[in-house]
Formats: structure tokens, C-alpha cells, sequence
């Protein structure tokens, strides 16, 4: 232990450089995202060239395919973000994580829809994108993978609370992969939602998951 | 084996019912199943609705709330044909509201107003301390320091009544066949419960009662913040007192103070008939707050009636007691309550004249020269209202626009007998009745 911390402490140069490189890394990369996704909103996302998203990025339309092949790794760079985000969030929560669990499902699809609202056509033109299957942005695309396991391993831990403190039965694997497609049907409810404020996906929402919890509490079908 | 099916228009209204329970989520085809089962199912249905489904049916339908609850509100005050205990349970539904979950108001809040609460207010209360059947109640400060009311409607509550009353519409059909629930009647309940949607509307039914309301001096009634309302968000000054029903179970006021009350509540009753021919048409007892001092501050005017010309003609005609310058004038006072097709069955309509007339005149014995005072504490007043709006509907005569008026009506006598006020009526009558003419 005193060893790890020891070295912890004294990083070598090289390895200095290497963190610091990685650091620079990651601010272009999102310097990159943060132009891509303003021009994304003023002129959608297929219009968009790369061309205007490297000279909107202050960078060279080389260099901005050294992080990004396609638009399409952008897209998945974007909602890595947005994962990141939303779990970083949710564990900030300390009030929420008092509250019922159809309440922190609600909280986390409302703050994840709250947090993509101003990206709205970009997500919209990621979604048909994603149907097709060659896209890497399909689901069950190897690209999308990682990023797949990671969202299931946030609404499990979620869920394991619930599970735990006898909320639910035990829902396994199964509970967070059939959240996971539910969240992604109220994401394109959501996009063609042209009520105001979207409220309806907000009482879709509510009465889902209510009807959800008391199915699960009951253990039956039969509401 | 031929499977068995429901036979004849009842059972294709318990089929469509369900049906529609089944497309549309709503809860409300389980309740109108009810109305559709025959005479002798109804006794087994009822004993399994009450032995199973008292806590069970109830949280659900509060979870769905809204127009499921705001019907039965109506119903449940209005139409005498449903069965007593679905009433029993509808009427527990208005009384005990359920919330939305804080991040639920929270999210709507922002939905209505292009903020969160706490952008906008200095401190907002996440618990709602009072139920609005459409929505709920939460406490606030304003940047200012104001203390104010925040009522939030349910998301989508517009959409879930007019989705209701299209399954209502199909689901009634027998019911409409034999002329129990007529189109208009259901259309006036309808308009109703939309209007009571838009809080831009009861945002100005307020500014209109609070300005109308002045001469009585023991009213209270809120003021509006319009700048921090929209057509879901209704922002008001917050108006204190203690729920009537609570305030007679915690402050059992003397029999003086609940006569005052009394005397104040038909006063308010009268002045919005006979001067502002306007009517504050929701009876809920908890939509009156009273003080210590046995002032009123009045809450929720989302269900405001507007009365027409028609309708103020008839209670002229009340209070001029017309019946008594013979046939002529009572055959007109009929035409005039229940259209001119009941001249047609001339015996029916004397009939149902001679029960309204003999209400009346129970409410107001002093115009006939009787004792004064009338003991709302005695249930017969109640009863004998029931009693006419039963024969009414069996009757199948009903003017719609006493569809609010009697729902008000009748919640006001409820309210004078809880506080079993004795109270000089006739006085009032004279005091506000036709004497802005």
C-alpha cells in the first residue's frame, strides 16, 4: 500500500507528459463536440461537413480526423458524454436517492431528455441513423458496445438499491436491459412529442413507471 | 360450446367499457362497468368491488387521478343513478388527492414555465401541501418575499379528460338511450372540466370574484401573480385558514359561530345568483378557509358557471313565486326549467313543479309567512334534493345548466349541514334577491 502511494506520488517525467497528453486530448475533443453540436443545431446534423466543424474547432480538418473518423464517433463521443454526465449527476443527488425508485427512473429520463433538449434534431437524425445496421451507432453495433454495458451497469446499480432495500423483487440482468429499451421508446416518443412543454411524454412517463412499480411490487401481471 | 356473451345494449356498454379501459389506460371504464351491470350481478360485483378493491382500486385511480376523480367529484354530487358504493368510493377519491412526486411538479413546472421553481422562486416546497383534483398545491416565497400558492396541473391532464369523455360518450350509450345522461348534459360536464384546465381562465375568474366579491367583507380571496402563471401554473398570494371540516373538528366553534358561517356562506351564495349571476360552482368543503375570526377565504375557482338570461329568469320566477298567479305562469315556469317539451306531459310537469316549488319553500319558509330559521343540521334538506334530482333524472328531465348550478347548490347545503347552521334564509333572499333590478 505505502509502496502504491509512493509511487503515485512520484510520477516519472514520462509519465507526466503522457497524463498531461492525454489531458490536451480529451479539451480538443471536446472542444471539437462543443462546435460540432452548435453547428449540429443551426444546421442539422447531415448537412453539417466535417469542414466547418474543424474550422468551427480552430483546428485542421486533418487533425480532426485523427480523433474522429465519421460523424457517426462524434455521435457516440456525444452520448459517452452524456452517460458520464447523467450517472455523475444522479450520484450528486443525495435527496433523490431518498425517493422512491419510480421517482429515480423518472428523474433519470427526465434529466437525461432535460439535458439532450437542445440537440433535439441532432438526436432525432442519430436515431434513423442508428436503424440502419452498418451504422456504428446501432445498437447492436460492436462500437456501441462498450457504451451499452456501461449504461446497463448505472441502471443496475440503481436498481440494486431498490432490490436491496426489499422495494422490488429481484429483477436481475433483465430489469436494467428492459429499462434500457423502455428509455430509448420514450426518446423517440419524445422527439415527436408536439404537445407543450412535451408534457405528454412526462405523463407517459409517470404512468409507465407507475404501473411498471406496482406490477413488480405485486409480482404479477394482473394490475 | 357457445361461449356466453354479455347480452342486449348493457352488455355492449360493459364491452365497450372495457374495451376502452383497455386502449386508453383510463380508469374510468371500470368505473361506469358498474352502471352496466344488471340488477343482479350488482350485488356480488359490489361486495368483491368493496371486499377487494377499497384500498386497491382507490391508490390506482389516484395514481391516474384527474378526470377519473373530477368526474366522480361531479358525479358523485350530481347523478343520483350511480350505485352508493361506487359513490362512497368516489367520494373519498376528492377528498384524498395523491401528489406528484416532487421531481414530477418540478419537471411540469418547467414544461408550463421555461424554468425550474427554484430559478424562479427564493424558496418552493417540494412536499404540495394541498390536492387541486387537476393538480396539486405547493407552497413558495416569491423573490420579493411574497408567500404564495403554486398549483401545478398533472401533465396532459387536457388530453386524458377528452380522451375520457370519448370513452365516456361510447361507454354511456345505453345509458344516453334511455335518456338518463343526455348529450348536452354530458357536453355542459365536459366543457366544464376543460375550462377547469386553463388556469389562465380561473386566473381570471379570481381577479373578477376578488373585485365583485368587496362587499362582503369577510371574504378573502387570493390575489394572482401573473407573472409567474401560465395555463398550467396558477401562482396566487397564499390565503390562510383552516379547511372547514377542520376547523370544526379542531376549533369546535360555539353554535353562534357556525350560524355566522352559515349566514356568511348563503350571503356569498346569494350574491354571486341574484347580483353577479356567477357561481364559485365547486362545493368541495375544502375550498373554504376559515380563520379564527370565522372569516372565508375562498380557493380553487377553476369551476366557475356563468348563468344565461334563461336561467336568471327562472329564479326570478322563484322568487316572485309566479305559481301563484295561476296555471298560465306555472305551465311557463316549466317550459322555461325544463323545455317546452315537458308542456307535452302536462301531469308530469305539475309534478315536478309542485316538488321543486315545495323545496323552495322549505328553504325559505319566511316568504309564506312560516318560522324563519332553518335547521341545515337537519338532513331533510339534503335529502329532499336528492330526492328531486332523482325524479328528475328518472324522469329523464334535466336542464343542463342546472348540471353546475344544483352541483353548487347542493354543496352548499352539505357544507350548512356539517356545520349544522341555523340560519334565517328568508332575510338573505330579501336582502340580495332582485334588488339590483
Amino acid at each position: 500500500m505505502a509502496t502504491r502511494q509512493r509511487r503515485a506520488k512520484g510520477v516519472s517525467p514520462k509519465a507526466a507528459r503522457l497524463g498531461k497528453r492525454a489531458q490536451n486530448k480529451e479539451r480538443t475533443k471536446k472542444e471539437i463536440l462543443r462546435a460540432a453540436l452548435e453547428l449540429f443545431s443551426k444546421k442539422g446534423f447531415f448537412p453539417t461537413t466535417t469542414k466547418q466543424i474543424s474550422t468551427r474547432a480552430r483546428i485542421a480538418e486533418g487533425t480532426l480526423f485523427n480523433y474522429f473518423k465519421t460523424k457517426e464517433d462524434l455521435a457516440l463521443y456525444f452520448f459517452e458524454q452524456e452517460l458520464a454526465g447523467l450517472t455523475e449527476w444522479y450520484r450528486s443527488q443525495t435527496k433523490l436517492q431518498r425517493s422512491s425508485l419510480a421517482e429515480k427512473l423518472f428523474a433519470i429520463i427526465h434529466r437525461h431528455l432535460e439535458r439532450i433538449s437542445p440537440y433535439e434534431e441532432f438526436i432525432g437524425a442519430v436515431y434513423l441513423r442508428a436503424l440502419q445496421p452498418v451504422s456504428k451507432l446501432n445498437l447492436l453495433s460492436l462500437e456501441t458496445q462498450e457504451l451499452n454495458v456501461r449504461y446497463l451497469r448505472f441502471i443496475q446499480e440503481v436498481l440494486r438499491e431498490a432490490e436491496e432495500e426489499g422495494e422490488i423483487p429481484r429483477v436481475g440482468d433483465f430489469g436494467a436491459y428492459a429499462f434500457g429499451l423502455f428509455h430509448l421508446a420514450i426518446i423517440s416518443y419524445w422527439l415527436q412529442d408536439g404537445s407543450p412543454g412535451k408534457e405528454n411524454t412526462l405523463a407517459l412517463l409517470d404512468r409507465s413507471l407507475k404501473v411498471a412499480n406496482s406490477v413488480l411490487r405485486k409480482g404479477t401481471w394482473e394490475w | 360450446m357457445v361461449k356466453e356473451r354479455p347480452k342486449g345494449q348493457i352488455g355492449r356498454g360493459f364491452r365497450i367499457g372495457k374495451l376502452g379501459l383497455a386502449l386508453t389506460g383510463s380508469y374510468l371504464g371500470y368505473q361506469f362497468q358498474n352502471l352496466f351491470l344488471n340488477e343482479q350481478e350488482r350485488p356480488e360485483r359490489r361486495k368483491s368491488f368493496n371486499r377487494k378493491a377499497a384500498g386497491q382500486i382507490r391508490a390506482e385511480l389516484e395514481s391516474l387521478k384527474g378526470p377519473v376523480m373530477k368526474l366522480g367529484q361531479i358525479l358523485s354530487t350530481q347523478f343520483h343513478f350511480m350505485p352508493e358504493e361506487t359513490l362512497t368510493e368516489l367520494a373519498k377519491l376528492q377528498m384524498r388527492a395523491p401528489a406528484m412526486h416532487a421531481t414530477l411538479a418540478q419537471a411540469q413546472f418547467k414544461a408550463s414555465f421555461g424554468k425550474f421553481p427554484e430559478e424562479v422562486f427564493r424558496s418552493f416546497t417540494e412536499e404540495p401541501f394541498a390536492a387541486a383534483s387537476l393538480g396539486q398545491v405547493h407552497r413558495a416565497v416569491t423573490k420579493h418575499g411574497q408567500e404564495v400558492a403554486v398549483k401545478i396541473q398533472y401533465p396532459a391532464i387536457r388530453k386524458a379528460i377528452e380522451d375520457d369523455f370519448k370513452l365516456l360518450r361510447s361507454a354511456t350509450l345505453p345509458v344516453r338511450v334511455t335518456g338518463h345522461a343526455t348529450e348536452s348534459m354530458i357536453a355542459e360536464i365536459e366543457g366544464g372540466m376543460l375550462q377547469e384546465t386553463d388556469y389562465v381562465n380561473e386566473g381570471q375568474n379570481i381577479d373578477f370574484f376578488r373585485e365583485q366579491l368587496k362587499p362582503l367583507n369577510y371574504v378573502r380571496v387570493p390575489v394572482v401573480h401573473w407573472d409567474l402563471s401560465t395555463d398550467r401554473i396558477l401562482t396566487m398570494s397564499f390565503v390562510a385558514g383552516e379547511p372547514l371540516l377542520d376547523f370544526i373538528a379542531s376549533q369546535k366553534p360555539s353554535q353562534e359561530m357556525r350560524n355566522r358561517i352559515g349566514v356568511q356562506l348563503v350571503e356569498m351564495f346569494s350574491l354571486q345568483i341574484h347580483r353577479l349571476r356567477a357561481l364559485h360552482a365547486d362545493p368541495h368543503p375544502g375550498n373554504y378557509l376559515i380563520e379564527t375570526n370565522g372569516t372565508i377565504g375562498l380557493v380553487d375557482f377553476g369551476c366557475v358557471k356563468k348563468f344565461s338570461a334563461g336561467f336568471i329568469e327562472i329564479m326570478r320566477a322563484f322568487e316572485e313565486r309566479v305559481w301563484l298567479r295561476g296555471e298560465e305562469q306555472c305551465r311557463r315556469m316549466a317550459g322555461l326549467i325544463w323545455g317546452g317539451g315537458v308542456l307535452k306531459k302536462p301531469r308530469l310537469a305539475l309534478e315536478l313543479l309542485k316538488g321543486a316549488i315545495n323545496f323552495y319553500e322549505m328553504l325559505f319558509p319566511g316568504l309564506k309567512g312560516g318560522g324563519r330559521v332553518v335547521d341545515f343540521g337537519d338532513a331533510k334538506i339534503l335529502n329532499a334534493m336528492f330526492q328531486i334530482l332523482n325524479d328528475n333524472v328518472r324522469n329523464k328531465m334535466v336542464n343542463p345548466e342546472f348540471a353546475f348550478y344544483a352541483r353548487a347548490e347542493m354543496g352548499l347545503y352539505n357544507l350548512l349541514h356539517l356545520l349544522r347552521a341555523k340560519i334565517d334564509t328568508s332575510s338573505i333572499l330579501e336582502k340580495f334577491g332582485g334588488s339590483d333590478e
